[in-house]
């Protein structure tokens, strides 16, 4: 095998590999801006400027290619010479504006500053002015004063959306960025380039100004708006969800997520319009809130009032394994019972060959693994539906979905139910139905593990505290501790509601059955799982970890 | 030395048109060229010693030779005809005076690479140069001297097409691989080098890029011999070039002369001395990025490659600019300061931040608020520019500015004071050091 040499130490390298990439694969960290792992390179940046032995001038390290015997020196008096000459030009026309930027905190140029910076610039002259807030699309804002230039944006419009969106225009210091003429930046995946922009020249519409990044903390999760299942980072300021941010995880998403799935899956839990807080049960014709007790007791009195044949229970592809599992295991225990499905949610057409996927739930599979589906001759959904159109269905237990949402005449077809018990976070058409409601929490307030379209198994974790899951010390990151109890303290903060996960409320009905779920935990739901589910079996949460595992099944019918 | 050897542009009157050409010899050398193979013409290319006159002076037939022999890829080659170097106006009289001697020294050098076709890039400035270059090609088509045609009119089983492509403006796509991304329609910037155009270059493909003038030279050597091209001026660097001498001299102009010439004997006995018999200040011998040559060290510099390197300039594209007693350097030097700064692509950092910079502090030299640190901080943002940057752009922009304040010090320390007070242009630059100095705070 080929050896190179960095700054002394010898690494094997494969053919192909540039400098920069044996560097960072043994753990040496070449500055870059414009270098990025999965775009094309431009080496526009300079900051990778390294002195390689008997070549006459400095080398860029992100398109210089390793070769056997290589001398790479990425700390001589040269090399740092250059890196500070580049660091200094970058920053003579940058604004300076840290102090107001989205980005500070987690800023390339920042931190390369601080760490490649002299620390003082020579530059007396009045800055290069450009245009502040450009909007280059529906979801993006543009300074083009803090932009340096590395057209990472413009390669990844292109090669990753592939949708070429996005040109330089100008020349010299008055080079900007903007849309082609009729263009607009509006591709599913522009938000991505916000992550991707080295300096906050980019920032999302949707967050701008909302929050410094050290006030948030951030929680690994997974994406809940569609069957992929991106990986994600949730992160939380005063008990609220302020961002989502993809996390890398190359056998799912790679680096990158959907703007729908980043916008749009995290809305509902911060909002305190439609938030359920709390149990509710119908009382001469209005939701009343009660107590947990209260509303477990009417549920199963009422329940029990029904024979196996006259409830239909409907779990859900938006609920995790454990609380699909949890749902049927209670359901057959305790009514014996045969109807029960859960609706898909597949929109023909809305996918692509990147990352969004048709199937706009993110546990389809999890669901059928777990044993969401009809009991021998039971009924399945359109089934269910018939039913209740004929009376033969006379009570409905719904976990997590809008049933009432899917189709125009659902909603008066509910109606005639004798008894709609539902689990819900948010308030929709189906709660107003409910005589008994049960608020749940959301994906971002608990544990629990979804299984997406290639049959990736993955972990969520909470991120934002409920009223009986506390922000503590071994459940949810707290960035700043310095400032815990503080009036500056961002975690101790913010609304808590009154929900829990559906796996727990079934466990709390139970304990007026016959058959009790003895779950303490979300894990101890899922070891059940692995041992009755042979699609699960041997597998942990430990085993699952941050980056999940492909299970094996027949069912998997996704075009990977 | 024979001085009136012309190569490039001999003395024939009405040679433009193509029955003159023909009737002077036109197209020999293409006939003779196409009854040998390519290695031979390039072998008698690289022997003649002819180096491009684009302003590398790199040896054209060791350029050729880089194409691969082997490649189930089309290959191209590309003339540069840009010409946007201030002070360089040499292509564009072959445009107008010997346009077929370009075109047959098109067909031999797509011949001798294995190009079929052919792209002669013409800054869009040129309007008239480019409709003269057009009907020269539309001629040549029309006789059969270009295109499928020519296996009839040179009995031979070669043929390639030529065609013009007109620029947009910008100094940057004289640079060979911006030339290579505008003739595919995208922007003029320059790509990282390796991939050299040999290896990747038009379309990813193989791709040669020659001047104008290298090309024109061609037919000629081959029609006379490798040997006789040789002989003719500097032994490392020979044939003629064609001297575009401007600024402060009686008969400013484009001149044929060999390679070698003293620049003395070029300015004043060719070029007709100093307007008004004045002594002269500055000599930059190559196109406004060749460093800049004192006008009381002159003497015996002769004008080729090597000698003008070794004197601490270089040969560029022979635009000779002279420059008396009475010129304001810091002018000159802001004014080539401020080309370089409009025409940088903005591509890469250092070229794109520094050409300002150094402007910008031109600018309060001549406004009398600089000191002598700016002196040096200018030649220390040239020296960050040069070598640091994706194209030859940064260097062409740093040189001026190092070797002009360098080598004229004096001339600029008239224009420094030990003390000026400077507006608070920016604020957060300016109050760096003022409440604790950073040099005391320093790890």
């Amino acid at each position: 095998m080929p050896k190179i040499t960095i700054d002394g130490k010898q690494f094997d390298f494969n053919h192909g590999q540039t400098i920069i990439e044996t560097a960072k694969e043994n753990g040496i960290e070449i500055p870059h801006f414009c270098w990025h792992p999965k775009l094309s390179i431009s080496g526009n940046c300079r900051i990778c400027l390294v002195e390689v032995e008997k070549m006459p001038k400095l080398v860029i390290a992100c398109s210089t290619l390793a070769a056997d015997g290589m001398v790479v020196n990425t700390q001589s008096d040269k090399t740092i010479a250059a890196r500070n000459a580049v660091m200094e030009f970058i920053l003579i026309n940058h604004p300076l504006d840290c102090p107001i930027c989205d980005e500070a905190g987690e800023c390339k140029l920042q931190d390369y500053a601080f760490k490649h910076g002299t620390g003082e610039s020579r530059f007396v002259e009045e800055k290069q002015h450009k245009d502040k807030r450009v909007e280059l699309g529906p979801r993006i804002m543009f300074d083009a004063e803090r932009c340096i230039s590395c057209s990472r944006c413009i390669r990844f419009s292109d090669e990753i959306a592939g949708r070429n969106q996005l040109t330089f225009i100008r020349r010299g210091d008055r080079v900007t960025i903007t849309t082609f003429p009729g263009e607009e930046f509006d591709n599913p995946y522009t938000m991505n380039t916000i992550d991707i922009c080295p300096v906050g020249a980019l920032t999302s519409k949707d967050f701008r100004f909302k929050s410094r990044v050290w006030e948030m903390s951030s929680t690994n999760s997974v994406c809940t708006g569609c069957a992929r299942g991106c990986n994600t980072e949730i992160w939380v300021r005063d008990n609220k969800i302020q961002r989502l941010t993809p996390r890398i995880n190359e056998t799912v998403n790679g680096h990158w997520m959907c703007d729908d799935g980043r916008l749009n899956t995290f809305k509902h839990v911060n909002n305190e319009e439609t938030r359920i807080d709390g149990p509710h049960i119908r009382v001469d014709g209005q939701l009343t809130k009660v107590t947990w007790n209260e509303a477990v007791k009417e549920a199963v009195k009422r329940l029990k009032s029904f024979n196996n044949t006259e409830i239909a229970f409907i779990g859900s592809a938006f609920a995790t394994v454990e609380d699909n599992y949890a749902f049927q295991k209670f359901s057959k225990a305790n009514f014996n019972a045969t109807n029960l499905d859960f609706a898909r949610h597949v929109v023909p057409g809305s996918g692509d060959d990147i990352l969004i996927c048709e199937d706009k739930t993110p546990n389809s599979l999890g669901a059928v693994l777990t044993g969401i589906q009809p009991v021998a001759d039971g009924m399945n959904l359109a089934e269910i539906i018939n039913g209740i159109k004929s009376k033969k269905i006379k009570a409905l237990y719904i976990m997590e979905d809008d049933i009432a949402q899917l189709d125009s005449e659902y909603e008066t077809l509910l109606a005639k139910l004798d008894l709609l018990i539902v689990h819900a976070s948010n308030k929709n058409k189906t709660t107003t139905l409910a005589d008994i409601l049960l608020p749940v929490s959301t994906y971002a307030e608990k544990h629990g593990t979804i299984v997406n379209v290639d049959g990736m198994i993955q972990r969520m974790r909470p991120a934002v505290a409920t009223e009986e899951l506390e922000r503590s010390l071994d459940q949810m990151p707290m960035s700043r501790w310095d400032k815990f109890g503080t009036k500056f303290d961002r975690w101790a903060r913010g609304k808590k509601y009154d929900a829990k996960p559906s796996w727990k409320i079934l466990g709390l009905l139970s304990q007026e059955l016959p058959n009790k779920l003895k779950y303490k935990m979300a894990e101890d739901v899922f070891e059940d799982v692995s041992q009755h589910v042979k699609e699960f079996s041997g597998l942990d949460y430990d085993l699952i970890g941050e980056m999940g595992v492909k299970i094996k099944s027949d069912k998997i019918t996704a075009k990977v | 030395m024979e001085q009136n050897i012309k190569i490039v542009l001999p003395e024939i009157p009405n040679l433009h048109e193509l029955d003159v050409y023909i009737q002077n010899g036109g197209f020999n050398a293409a006939k003779k060229a196409f009854t040998q193979s390519p290695d031979d013409l390039i072998e008698q290319v690289k022997k003649s010693g002819l180096r491009g006159r684009g302003g590398a002076a790199f040896s054209a037939g060791l350029k050729w030779s880089f194409m691969p022999k082997t490649t189930d890829k089309p290959k191209y080659l590309a003339i540069n005809g840009d010409e946007s170097e201030p002070g360089s106006f040499k292509d564009r009289q072959i445009f107008e005076y010997n346009p077929h001697q370009l075109i047959e020294g098109i067909l031999i050098t797509c011949y001798a690479i294995g190009a079929k076709t052919a792209y002669i890039y013409i800054r869009g400035e040129y309007h008239k140069w480019i409709r003269l270059m057009q009907k020269a090609l539309d001629d040549a088509y029309s006789k059969g001297c270009i295109g499928e045609k020519m296996k009839d009119t040179f009995n031979t089983e070669f043929f390639c097409d030529i065609y013009i492509h007109k620029g947009a403006g910008a100094y940057i796509c004289g640079e060979e691989s911006s030339l290579m991304n505008s003739l595919e329609g995208h922007r003029g910037y320059p790509r990282v080098k390796p991939p050299f155009p040999a290896q990747r270059g038009l379309w990813g493909c193989p791709t040669t890029i020659n001047n104008v003038e290298t090309i024109t030279n061609v037919p000629k050597i081959i029609e006379n011999g490798w040997e006789w091209f040789s002989k003719i001026g500097a032994e490392k660097h020979p044939g003629t070039i064609l001297y575009g001498i401007s600024g402060h001299v009686n008969k400013p102009g484009v001149y044929e002369l060999p390679t070698g010439i003293l620049l003395t004997e070029l300015i004043y006995d060719i070029a007709g001395g100093v307007a008004g018999n004045k002594k002269i200040k500055c000599v930059i011998p190559g196109g406004s990025s060749m460093p800049p040559l004192r006008g009381d060290q002159l003497e015996g510099i002769r004008m080729d490659a090597e000698s003008l390197k070794a004197a601490g300039s270089a040969i560029g594209t022979a635009g000779v600019m002279v420059m008396d007693e009475d010129t304001d350097l810091l002018r000159v030097l802001a004014r080539i300061t401020k080309f370089y700064y409009h025409e940088s692509c903005g591509q890469c950092t250092p070229c794109r931040e520094g050409t300002g910079w150094m402007l910008k502090t031109l600018n309060r030299m001549i406004e009398g608020n600089a000191t002598s640190d700016d002196i040096d901080l200018l030649i220390e943002v040239a020296n960050n520019i040069e070598g640091n940057t994706v194209c030859a752009l940064g260097d062409a922009a740093a040189w001026p500015v190092k070797f002009m304040l360098d080598r004229f010090r004096d001339e600029f320390e008239k224009y420094v004071k030990t003390d000026v007070s400077l507006p608070v242009r920016n604020k957060v630059h300016a109050m760096r050091g003022t409440v604790v100095p950073l040099v005391d705070v320093k790890r």
